[in-house]
This record gives structure tokens, sequence and C-alpha cells, in this order.
């Protein structure tokens, strides 16, 4: 994927200076916000901070230490892997399935592929708040189209039994990002050289077996891709378990994000919660490094 | 001769003394504190106050009455900030912490009084309410209100706006019907009547779901967490129970008595309407105001329209509609100690660039003659809180059991509970609402409560037992703090 | 026709009509949460707390969007506006510049690019708190400034990473003859680049927007009245003594117009948009 150098040889001086002016801002920016408050937030995480307390005297590695006795954070974390290793593996699946659905010309496929994909551009909060309104045991369809299929009214507790409260967060995260997988892997099908696959046609082999054969291993990479956003994304998610039961019942699907932002903004306890922050960047790390690999890889 | 000269004298100026202090005394009583704040406002024209208010149905106070309302006296613009009871005490504290000035006036759960105030949140009031004479009309809010949700120390931080307390509202006609209460003396061998204990209103509660369901049931009541976390402080008192030893700090609210009030609430459930875990305010009003539940427990507004009084407002479009006017009775939960829960104080932040002028709102807002007019706004939820709100002739005229409502209103601020108030409380009740959920979900009460205890160890820990203990002391040392 | 060929074309249109039976089915799963939306936000209070739940409203009575707008709730709709806007603006320009510099002088090699790359990638979450913190000490707190710049900073690895495709397709060699022709680097950037950078620059620039336009928690965290964006205020509705399911669902509807808008108009730049670039869509 290396391009060669293309910049032309002429005026090699004055090039030096340029390169580094278009670079400059967007890099000065970066540092403000980026790595700037990263810098004063490991600081911060030395310190004693809380509500009532504006203790700036060094602590050591006392909020680190404490990271690994705080059960509530383990759970959290416990809660997102969770939330991904279900989502993930059906979105793919589901998008593919749709994606191949809607590969061979079929009228009004440019409609229905706009229409499909309008979930994934909702806002999350949005997407969260719609689906609250759905779930609602009272005033809401879902149980009611449930008592049609059932025969009798069901009022299910969505937002509030165990048992149906990943259910919830599942559907609801799984409706907003299936469509997201599904364009891009109508995408990358579609651009899949054909002639391969019909002389597998002509060979007798089968729709299963030419897409097992040669259409999935060529969009291998994207897929790769693909999941790799799709993780970072889960290992975030905030917006639509907030709006759906806010990391309950109890602390029962409190993700990792939700319980920083409990920590830091709801209980005040400035120093440790800079210190969660920094095990979630360490904890991403890996899998950052390997996205940031990928994209390269694919591009 | 001397000493009578002087001694004339000295009665002389005393005599003149008191004629110039009358004057002054008759000149502000032809203001009112009201006018008093109208008046000093007005140089504030054309500037805007925001004030922070609890999201939904408190907020069209000020957004369809008050805010308009002091606009056109005084010029000054009212903004409004909605924020959901539960994220108020958050907000308000990030932003004291942002600093941005962004809010003027606040509406202050009085339980967080004491954090605030410790954090630096709130200004005190005491010199704006000796320069624009408010202390005389302090002195009638009632004394439960008054000692208990204004100071923090001895300042003034907040003044208290709202009478809120917990009343039971119930069907005096299925209590009155003579086939039930037969049926019922058949059964259990007594009365009838409304439920004074917690074992009283299970018994009665499932009689009336088993005769009258799934048309009507028993009782229903809103079980979300951060009401059914009130619900819990009240019940949990009334039973006997402390949050505390004083001694050692340690939470003993994982007692039997916690226990058994967890594993109570649990229980009613079941003859409650199914769902009713999730219900709040609207839902619980929804069910009893259509008929659907004979008892229920819940602030005062429930009083109001479902007496039909000013439903017909059109901003009241969305409130469920009563069908049973004329048939609601009040009396005082079962163990006649209700919980005055959340209630508010209108306070000043410390960071507004517009001190004075917020004050000047709020002491209008608070004034004996606005407020008698605010707590009879049909879509107001502020509740009768002065002497005068519960024997005001117009509010006793409203509709034809008003008076038995202010009645059982006075009554219940007499003997009702404060909410538990130390430093952190917010925590506090945090573990308390995540019990609740849990509750809900299923778990074992008595895990529910050891887990309760054990986190509010962890905060006392944190906090420093010395330092709380004797905030604890100093809560639980009020009248009002447990039943007596 | 022989007989054959005649079951063939009657199993190629079972398969077609099974293949419209599955696309109707996924069109009612994906858009009914959106029709419900939609129809809670002209329904009137009975028929929102009506049990069992009423499905079509009966009137298109705009009374919900109307309140939005009489209490000045609506104005958030402005500020994700305002906030969106001039941020994509800003990283757009910014964004842009810095993704020229990497595509044709391969400026700090591949560390530069790999670290912007990162920036994108690290959560939020790890990110949000820190920024409050130097915000507090700004006083950057509920401004318009400091929205923007952070909507920017956020959406500048995307806008850089995206862009640096597009510039990396455009043909180098009218550039070198407009040098040859004596035009400075400023003039090429602004003649030759721009106007062939153009769609790319756009496509970009629409995701840009919805990002920073579905945002929640650094607005939720970085303001608090002035610039309140309208995803923070649908939260607003939540809890109080009810949730205003009408005031939900018409702000909601309100915030998601502009991007439904979006996605209909330019929905031939979506894959490659949504993806950063690295599918070639």
């Amino acid at each position: 994927m290396t391009l060669p150098d293309h910049a032309p040889v002429r005026h090699k001086r004055k090039r030096q200076a340029f390169p580094l002016v278009l670079v400059g801002p967007a890099v000065f920016m970066l540092l403000l916000v980026g790595l700037f408050p990263l810098i004063y937030s490991v600081i911060v995480s030395f310190q004693g901070l809380t509500m009532t307390d504006e203790d700036t005297s060094f602590q050591g590695i006392a909020n680190y230490a404490q990271l690994f006795h705080d059960q509530r954070l383990w759970e959290s974390i416990f809660h997102t892997v969770l939330i991904t290793v279900i989502a993930l593996p059906l979105e793919l699946v589901f998008g593919l399935m749709m994606a191949l659905l809607l590969l061979e010309p079929i009228r009004g496929r440019q409609v229905f592929v706009a229409l499909l994909v309008l979930p994934t551009m909702i806002s999350p909060i949005v997407a969260g708040a719609t689906w609250r309104l759905l779930f609602d045991n009272h005033f809401g369809p879902l149980n009611q189209i449930i008592g049609w299929i059932a025969g009798h009214p069901t009022p299910l507790l969505w937002t509030v039994v165990p048992d149906l409260v990943y259910p919830s967060i599942l559907i609801c995260e799984i409706w907003q990002w299936t469509p997201f997988m599904f364009l891009l892997l109508l995408a990358a099908l579609s651009g899949v050289d054909r002639s391969a696959g019909e002389a597998a046609e002509i060979d007798g082999a089968s729709y299963w077996q030419r897409l097992w054969h040669i259409e999935l291993p060529s969009i291998a990479p994207v897929m790769t891709v693909a999941i790799l956003i799709r993780a970072l994304d889960l290992a975030r998610v905030f917006d639509v378990v907030w709006a759906l039961t806010k990391g309950g019942p109890g602390t029962m699907t409190e993700t990792v994000s939700i319980y920083a932002y409990v920590q830091g903004f709801q209980q005040f306890e400035t120093s440790y919660t800079a210190a969660i922050s920094f095990l979630i960047i360490a904890l991403l790390s890996v899998l950052v490094a390997a996205a940031v690999r990928k994209v390269e890889f694919v591009r | 001769m001397q000493v009578l000269k002087s001694a004339l004298l000295a009665g002389a100026r005393l005599a003149a003394a008191a004629v110039v202090g009358l004057a002054i005394t008759s000149a502000a009583m032809a203001q009112s504190a009201a006018d008093r704040a109208v008046e000093a406002a007005k140089k504030y024209s054309g500037q805007t106050i925001t004030i922070v208010w609890e999201a939904g149905l408190q907020s069209l106070d000020p957004l369809n009455f008050s805010g308009p309302k002091w606009e056109k006296l005084t010029g000054v613009k009212i903004k409004v900030i909605e924020v959901p009871t539960a994220e108020m005490f958050t907000k308000i504290l990030q932003e004291h912490r942002a600093g941005s000035g962004a809010y003027d006036a606040l509406n202050v759960i009085p339980s967080w009084m004491p954090d605030l105030a410790a954090a630096g949140a709130l200004e005190p009031l005491d010199s704006w309410i000796d320069k624009f004479g408010y202390r005389d009309e302090l002195k009638d809010i009632a004394p439960v209100f008054r000692d208990n949700w204004m100071k923090v120390g001895s300042k003034i931080f907040g003044l208290p706006d709202d009478g809120d307390v917990f009343i039971m509202y119930y069907r005096k006609d299925i209590f009155a019907d003579p086939a039930l209460r037969a049926a019922f003396k058949g059964k259990f061998n007594r009365e009838m009547d409304v439920p004074k204990t917690w074992p009283d209103f299970a018994e009665v509660g499932a009689f009336l779901t088993e005769k009258l369901g799934p048309k009507t049931y028993g009782a229903a009541f809103f079980r979300d967490a951060p009401y059914g976390q009130f619900m819990f402080q009240e019940r949990f008192r009334n039973e006997g129970g402390k949050f505390f030893d004083a001694d050692t700090m340690k939470a003993t609210v994982n007692s039997d008595i916690g226990v058994k009030a967890l594993a109570g609430m649990k229980a009613e459930n079941k003859f409650m309407p199914p769902g009713v875990e999730t219900w709040g305010f609207v839902e619980n009003l929804a069910a009893f105001a259509s008929g659907q539940t004979a008892m229920t427990i819940s602030w005062p507004p429930y009083g109001r329209w479902t007496a039909g009084y000013g439903t017909d407002e059109k901003v009241m479009s969305w409130v469920p509609k009563t069908q049973i006017a004329g048939k609601v009775g009040y009396a005082l939960p079962p163990g006649g100690h209700p919980e005055l829960a959340a209630g508010f104080s209108l306070s000043v932040a410390s960071g507004s660039k517009n001190k004075e002028a917020a004050y000047l709102f709020i002491q209008w807002l608070n004034s004996r003659e606005i407020s008698t007019e605010r707590v009879q706004i049909p879509y107001t939820l502020r509740d009768p809180f002065r002497e005068n709100h519960y024997s005001d002739p117009v509010y006793l005229s409203r509709w034809p059991d008003a008076k038995d409502y202010l009645a059982t209103l006075k009554l219940a601020s007499v003997s009702g509970l404060l909410d538990l108030s130390i430093i952190q409380t917010d925590k506090y009740e945090e573990a308390l609402r995540q019990g609740i959920s849990r509750l809900w979900a299923g778990d074992d009460p008595k895990a529910i409560a050891d887990k309760i205890a054990s986190q509010w160890d962890a905060i006392t820990q944190k906090v420093g037992v010395e330092k709380q203990k004797a905030a604890y002391a100093d809560w639980a040392g009020k009248s009002a703090a447990y039943p007596h | 026709m022989s007989a054959k060929s005649n079951a063939r074309h009657r199993r190629q249109r079972a398969v077609l009509a099974l293949r419209y039976l599955a696309v109707l089915g996924l069109l009612i799963f994906f858009l009914f949460p959106v029709y419900w939306l939609l129809s809670i936000s002209f329904k009137t209070a009975d028929e929102i707390f009506a049990s069992p739940p009423v499905w079509v409203p009966s009137s298109l009575q705009l009374n919900n969007y109307l309140v939005l707008f009489k209490d000045g709730d609506a104005v958030t709709v402005w500020n994700s506006l305002v906030t969106a806007g001039a941020s994509t603006v800003l990283a757009t320009i910014i964004g842009g510049l810095c993704a020229y510099s990497l595509a044709r002088f391969r400026t700090g090699g591949n560390g530069l690019a790999s670290w912007i790359l990162s920036q994108r990638m690290v959560p939020p979450i790890a990110v949000v708190f820190p920024v409050f913190l130097l915000y507090v000490w700004f006083g950057w707190i509920d401004s318009y400034f400091g929205l923007i710049l952070l909507y920017a900073a956020f959406n500048l690895p995307y806008v850089i990473w995206v862009m640096r495709g597009y510039i990396q397709d455009i043909p180098i060699e009218l550039e070198e003859a407009a040098l040859v022709d004596g035009c400075t680097r400023w003039q090429v950037l602004w003649m030759i680049v721009l106007p062939m950078a153009r769609a790319g620059l756009f496509a970009t620039a629409v995701f840009a927007f919805v990002f920073a336009w579905n945002d929640f928690l650094f607005a939720l965290v970085l303001t608090r009245t002035e610039v309140t964006t309208f995803p923070v205020q649908v939260t607003h509705y939540f809890g109080g003594q009810s949730n205003f399911w009408a005031k939900i669902a018409a702000m909601s509807v309100l915030g998601t117009l502009p991007v439904f808008a979006i996605v209909v108009v330019f929905q031939r730049f979506l894959v490659r948009g949504i993806s950063m670039g690295a599918v070639k869509g």
C-alpha cells in the first residue's frame, strides 16, 4: 500500500516549511484537547481530590491500587465485555445476511439501502429513548405484540427484570448497528470480482460453497476492520444503556463508561476517576493498536 | 427633681423612639415582602435570571405562572432550567465546580443542603433577608420546614418552599361498601378500616384485590427506585428502625426491621397491578385517578387532582383525568409518621453573577402573598407549607373535601419524618436506590439490606467516621428525625 | 420454452418473492421504531397514555412541537446546529490541510499518521474527564467555543484519515504542472486541489457533522444552559414526576430530521464516509 513519494523534487528548501505549516494547526489542536488533558489528569490521578476534599498532595499509587479492589469497576468491565461479545457476532451475521440479500439486483435496492441505514444515523441517545418507549410495559407496543402472539396479556418489565435488561439493551444495540455492518459488507461484496464465482458455479459449486470459499475470504479484510471499529464502539457503550436503564437495576447493566461517569461526575471522585480513565486506555490500547494497523493495511 | 427630670426626658426619648419605630414599621407594613422584592428588582429590569427547577410538572409554575408574572412586574426575565430530580444535585455541584455562573437561583432538596453549603455552592441569604425585610414572613412557615429546611449551621441557605409529605389516599366509597365490610369482618373478625399499620395494610390490600381485581386493585405505589427509596426510609423508621448505631456509626439499615421492610414491600407487589415495579408519579396517579386502585401513598398534588381541582386547565391535558372525584379520603400512611419526602428550598447559587436579583426573585416566590397563590395553582406541584396556607379560606373552599385535605396535610407536617441528611447524603441515597431496584429485580431482601449496609459503611469510612458521626448526631437530634 | 427452463423460471420468481418478503420484514423491523417515535410526537396525551397503546394518532396535531418552541427548548436544536456546523467547518479546513500534507509530503511519516488515527479510537469516556478539568481551568464550560473546539478536535483524525485517501486518489500531475508554471503552493491548493477534492471534502464534512450532532457524553458534561444540545435536552425529560413522552418524542424527531435529510441527500457517500475510508465506496 505504500505510495511512492509523489512530491515534486523542485523547490526543495521552500517545501520543508510548507508541509509543517499545513500539519501544524491540526497537531496543535489534537495536543490541546487530546494530550494536554491526559497529562494533566496523570497528575490528578496521583492526588486525592474528591467532592469535598481539595487535597492536591501526592498520594502515591493509592488510586491505582484501589482499582484492583473495586469490585464494581471490574463488574462494569465484565458487563461491557458481555455486551460486546454478544452484540458483535450477531451484528456481523445479521449484517452479512442483509448484505447478501440485497447484493443481487432487486428493484428499489437504492431506496431500501437508504431506509435500512437510517437507524445507524440516529443519535444513540435518541435510539435508546425510542426503545424505552417501545419497551414500556404499559404504554409501549412491544408487550402488546407479544401479547397477540402469546394470546394473553404479557406485561414484561423489559428494563427492570434481570433476565430482560440485557436482551433489551442488545436489541436496541443490534437494531442500531446491524445496518452499519450491512452497509460495509454490501460495499465490500459488490467489489468482489465476479469471474471466480461464475467459474465455480459452472464447475457445480453450490451457492454456499462459493460464499464460503470465494466471497467471504475476499471480504475478510473489510470484515476485520468493521469488527474492530464496532468493538471499539461497543467498548465505550454509554448512551444507549444510559437511556434505557442508567446501568440498573442496581448496577446490573453498568458499563465501564457509565461507571466512570458516575464516579467522576456524580460522586465527584476526581482523582480516582482519572485513574479509571488510564485503566480504560491501557486495556483498550491493544485493541486500538490492532485497529490502527488493520485500517492502515486495508487502505 | 433632677432625677425626675432625667427620668421624664428618658421617657420622652423612649416615646419618640417608639413613634419613629412605629412609623418605620408601618411604612414597612404598607409594603409586603413581595412588593419590596418587586420594587428592589426593578433596577435589574432587562436582565435574565436562570433558575434550576425540577423537570416536568414542577417547572410549569415558573414557566407558566411565576416567571411571566415576575417579568411583567419587574422586567426581569426568568429562564427555567429543567433538571430531573435524580440529577439536580449532580448538576448543581458540577456547575459549581465548573464555575461558569450558568445558574443564578436554585431549587435545592433540603437533605442536600449541608453538602452543597459545605462545597460552597450556596450563598448565605441572611444579609438580604435583613436588607429586604423578610424575617417576619419566614416565621410563619410551618415549624417542621422552618426549623429543618432552612439553615446549615447558623446561616440561612434556603427558603423552604414546598411542603412535601406523603399522604395516603383511599377510596371512601370502597371502604364504606357494606358488602365488602361484611365480607372482611367475616374473614378477619375486625372492621375494614383504613390501615394504620403495615400488616393491616397488607391484609386490606390483598383482600380488596381478591374481591375487586383485576378491575380494581387493593393498592399501588410508585415503586421506581428514586421514589421507592423514600418509601423505604419512611417505613423503616415507622417500624422502629435506626439508620446507624449512634456510637459506632455502623450502618444498621440491615437490621431485622430493614429486612422486614424490604420483604414487605416486595410481598405487597403481589396484590398490586402488574408492572407496578416501574411506576413513577404519573403511572401511579393514572391508576388511582381512573379507579384502578383503592389506596395509594403519594405527595399532596394527588389529593387536588383526584378531586378534579383544576384539571380542566389546558396545560394539565396530559394528566390523567379523575374518575373518582368526591370519593377520595385522606389519611396518614401506616405508622402515622409520613415521610417529608424531598421537598424544595429556594437558594441562590454562589457562582451567580447576579445574586441579588436572584435572591429577590426567590423572596418574591416564597412570600406569603405569592406562595399562597402558587400552592393553589392547579398545575403546580407546590404544596402548602405556611401556616396560612392550611387555613386559607379560598383554599378551604376549592373543593368539597378540601378542608379534610388541608387538615391532613397540617397533621402530616407535625408528625412527619425528615429525609436522612448527613455528609454526602446523595451517596447513601444512591445505595438505597440501587437496593430498591435490586429488590424489584428479585434479589433476596436480606442480601440487599446487607449490601446497602456495607456500601453505607464504606461511604462512612471514606467521609471519616468521627466527622460523619457528628453530622449524624446533629441530624438524629432533630425532633423529626425519628418517630417519638 | 422447455419444461426445464420453465421450472427454473418459476424457481427464480419464487426466490425473488421471498427476497422481497425478507426485505419487507427488515424494513418493518428497522423502521417501526422510527415510526413509533414519529407517531408519539403527534399524539395527544390521552393517546400516549392509553393502554393498550394507540398505533395511529387521530390527527397530526403539532402541539407537542409548539410547546418546545414556546418554552424555548427548541433552541437546543439550534445549539446543535451551531456547534456541529462550526466544528465541522473548522475540522474540515484544518484536517483537509493536514491530510494534504500527509498525502503529498508524507509529513511525519507513518508515525504521525498512526498517532492521529489512534486519537480517533481513544474512548471518549477516558478523555471526557480530563477535558472537563481542562475546561474548568480555562473557563470554557458551557460555551460555544469550548464545544466547537472539542468537536473539531474529535473529528480531526476522521477528517484527516478520509481526506488523505481522497487526496491520494487525485492525480498529482496537474499540481506538478501548475508548480512548473510558477504557481505558489497555496495557489496550487486553492486552484487545483480544492476543486478536485471537493466531493470528498463534502462527504467527509457530512459525516463529521453527523458525529458531532449525535454526541451525547461530551455535551452532557460540558454544557449547562447556554449551549445545551438536543440529545442532552432529550434526557432532561426523563425522570421528574413523569417521563414527558410527548416532549421526548417531539424533540427526538426535531433532532433527527436534519440527519435523515442528510442520509437521503448524500446516500451515495455513505459507505466511504461511515467506514473511515477503510473501504473504498
